[in-house]
């Protein structure tokens, strides 16, 4: 991977959305509902959860250097949705690695939360993580020994705190989610749904500013992933974290608030903004 | 540790076969130790129990008795040396005969201790009659010998010209050179032992024993005292017949069994570190550090260590105490646990062959696709 350069944004930074086809079926996310996210530790700044500006990534691939992401700009704002569609090797995975502070843009700024991360080391970022951002990854990324409830526990036990303070918490969590019934299973005993639902209140555990999913409904037949995209945009709402969702998966669109489209690491239409 | 519990209650089976192999080797680790501890008693315990601090040799004997003839005057100038107590002792091996020309004759092997009946190295008897000046011809037999059956009462005819000794009492002892310590005086010792008389008819001993106060050391006991070579008492232990070989075999064994021990956990833990890379992943992604990663990973094998070493330990110890009377076998709670917690050790040190491994997980592996 290359190293960051300054921060060059190649335009100024986008202040509201602008949804392109299909349509958002939700309200639009104009007035977001505060979000109790973040941590004393580091002062969230109000605003947008994600900002990128003229964020480029480009990697070494044989003697080529290939450009995954080419001067892409991106705002999220709390309580929206917004979904990121594209071709494979069109650069979606690049944008949610450098949008969840796993990987440093080749250059351009990344504001989560209010925090410019793009040039913190890897302790920090493990940090921003920790304490910002909420991830839901393909087929869940659930631990294979820890039950529903577990699962949940374990974001608190990472943060620092003890599990069981969170019980409450990741119960109703679980409650909303409708899985209240299905606390004590390990991943093996649930449905890919469950699974992926069980995915999402993980990764609503921690209050995060910003909620990133990794083709969350990669694994799942067209009902439930319907199911899966309209409980992600329920949960949105309802908690007012920003949502980015990748994904290559038609089924569901009409949830999110926007919808992008990201072709050759560019983001299509001025979709971005 | 929240993750590693949980791991280590589903993935049982694979941490049981781990914890078996580590048991195993507790298990080999306290018989070794108990065998070892054996060894260096059934070698060395009847110089062990005597009370003094150093001997004084031949110079050239390297501790061994066999090779060493000192002469009177030599103790004398020993214990002249201020803050030194000297005392003459001799040591040789025997077949000797029990009860011989009697239907119960029978053949037993005895170290045969010579010393002054008054000097500190004389033995305390615990039954029977202790050793007397001017009273040559008794022999103090240690409870080893008693063991073998011989008694007070009992004569033992030692040496070239078959000299009988009358048993006249019981004693701790011990034994050296795996042989059962017997003490006579002084006088008898030289009788029987080829050797230990000069031409002249002068008795010689085989060392002196030395109680070295504070003030003085070997050194200067030796600038004094011309022509001997003084050793503490643990050094001497390396003169008992078979001892060096034994103690350095039992080293190797040992060491080999802890570099084995480390390897094993450490191929254990790579493997395992390998197939846990998309959850360590994961893990940082979800925002854990590094530390929490490391804590939870060799947190979870020193659980694995621990347990299995305190079980295998246990279960040595039960083997262990099962073993023949005659065995050179004695658990004693240092070996022990030194073994158990060395096992421990070499297996963190294993351990620590994946740190690297688990350090150099990229998040990034946590989305499905990267870039």
């Amino acid at each position: 991977m290359t190293s960051p350069t300054s921060p060059a944004p190649t335009s100024p930074a986008p202040t509201s959305p602008a949804p392109t086809s299909p349509a958002p079926t939700s309200p639009a996310p104009t007035t977001p509902a505060p979000a109790p996210h973040g941590s004393a530790a580091v002062d969230p700044a109000p605003g947008p959860a994600l900002e990128l500006r003229g964020v480029t990534v480009d990697f070494a691939d044989g003697d080529q250097v290939v450009h995954a992401l080419g001067g892409v700009d991106l705002t999220v704002v709390p309580g929206e949705l917004v979904a990121l569609i594209g071709p494979s090797g069109s650069g979606k995975s690049s944008l949610l690695a450098v949008a969840g502070a796993l990987l440093r843009p080749t250059s351009g700024s990344v504001l989560l939360d209010g925090i410019e991360v793009e040039s913190m080391g890897p302790r920090e970022l493990a940090r921003v993580r920790r304490e910002h951002l909420g991830f839901i990854f393909q087929s869940g990324g659930l631990f294979p020994s820890l039950t529903a409830l577990d699962q949940l526990l374990l974001v608190t036990d990472i943060r620092g705190e003890r599990p069981s303070s969170g019980e409450e918490r990741a119960r109703a969590l679980l409650d909303e989610l409708g899985l209240a019934h299905r606390t004590g299973h390990r991943p093996e005993q649930l449905s890919g749904g469950e699974r992926q639902r069980v995915a999402i209140a993980r990764a609503l555990m921690g209050r995060p500013a910003l909620l990133l999913a990794d083709e969350p409904t990669a694994s799942l037949d067209r009902a439930r992933s319907e199911e899966i995209v309209a409980q992600l945009a329920e949960e949105t709402h309802r908690h007012g974290t920003a949502t980015l969702m990748v994904t290559h998966d038609p089924e569901g669109l009409d949830h999110a608030d926007r919808v992008l489209e990201l072709v050759d690491g560019r983001l299509g239409g001025g979709a971005g903004s | 540790m929240y993750l590693a519990r949980r791991d280590l209650v589903a993935a049982k089976g694979r941490f049981l076969l781990m914890g078996t192999v580590v048991a195993l080797i507790a298990m080999l680790g306290v018989l070794l130790a108990g065998l070892a501890t054996g060894l260096v008693s059934a070698g060395t315990s009847g110089l062990e129990s005597l009370d003094f601090t150093d001997l004084a040799f031949q110079p050239g004997a390297e501790s061994t008795f066999a090779r060493s003839f000192l002469e009177p005057a030599t103790v004398q100038q020993l214990g002249a040396v201020p803050g030194v107590r000297a005392a003459p002792l001799g040591v040789s091996l025997f077949n000797a005969r029990r009860n011989a020309g009697t239907p119960q004759e029978e053949v037993v092997d005895v170290a045969l201790f010579g010393t002054a009946p008054t000097s500190f190295l004389a033995p305390r008897v615990t039954s029977g009659e202790p050793l007397v000046d001017g009273g040559p011809g008794r022999i103090v037999i240690s409870k080893d010998l008693a063991k073998d059956g011989v008694k007070v009462g009992d004569t033992l005819t030692v040496g070239l010209d078959e000299r009988r000794l009358e048993v006249t009492g019981i004693t701790e002892g011990g034994t050296y050179g795996h042989v059962p310590v017997a003490f006579t005086d002084l006088t008898s010792w030289q009788d029987v032992t080829p050797g230990a008389r000069a031409a002249d008819g002068t008795g010689l001993v085989s060392s002196v024993a030395l109680q070295v106060g504070g003030g003085t050391d070997a050194a200067a006991i030796e600038r004094t005292v011309p022509g001997v070579e003084v050793v503490t008492k643990q050094q001497s232990f390396n003169g008992s017949p078979g001892y060096v070989a034994e103690m350095s075999t039992m080293m190797l064994i040992r060491g080999f069994l802890l570099v084995i021990s480390a390897l094993v956990v450490a191929a254990f833990f790579t493997v395992w570190t390998v197939q846990r890379r998309g959850q360590i992943g994961l893990l940082k992604a979800m925002g854990a550090g590094n530390g929490y990663v490391l804590r939870d990973a060799l947190g979870q094998m020193l659980v694995v260590l621990v347990v299995a070493t305190v079980i295998g330990t246990l279960l040595g110890m039960g083997l262990g105490s099962l073993m023949p009377a005659k065995a050179p076998f004695s658990l004693q709670a240092t070996p022990v646990v030194v073994a158990g917690l060395a096992l421990v050790v070499a297996g963190v040190l294993g351990s620590l062959a994946a740190v690297r491994r688990i350090t150099s997980v990229d998040p990034l592996i946590a989305l499905g696709a990267q870039r």
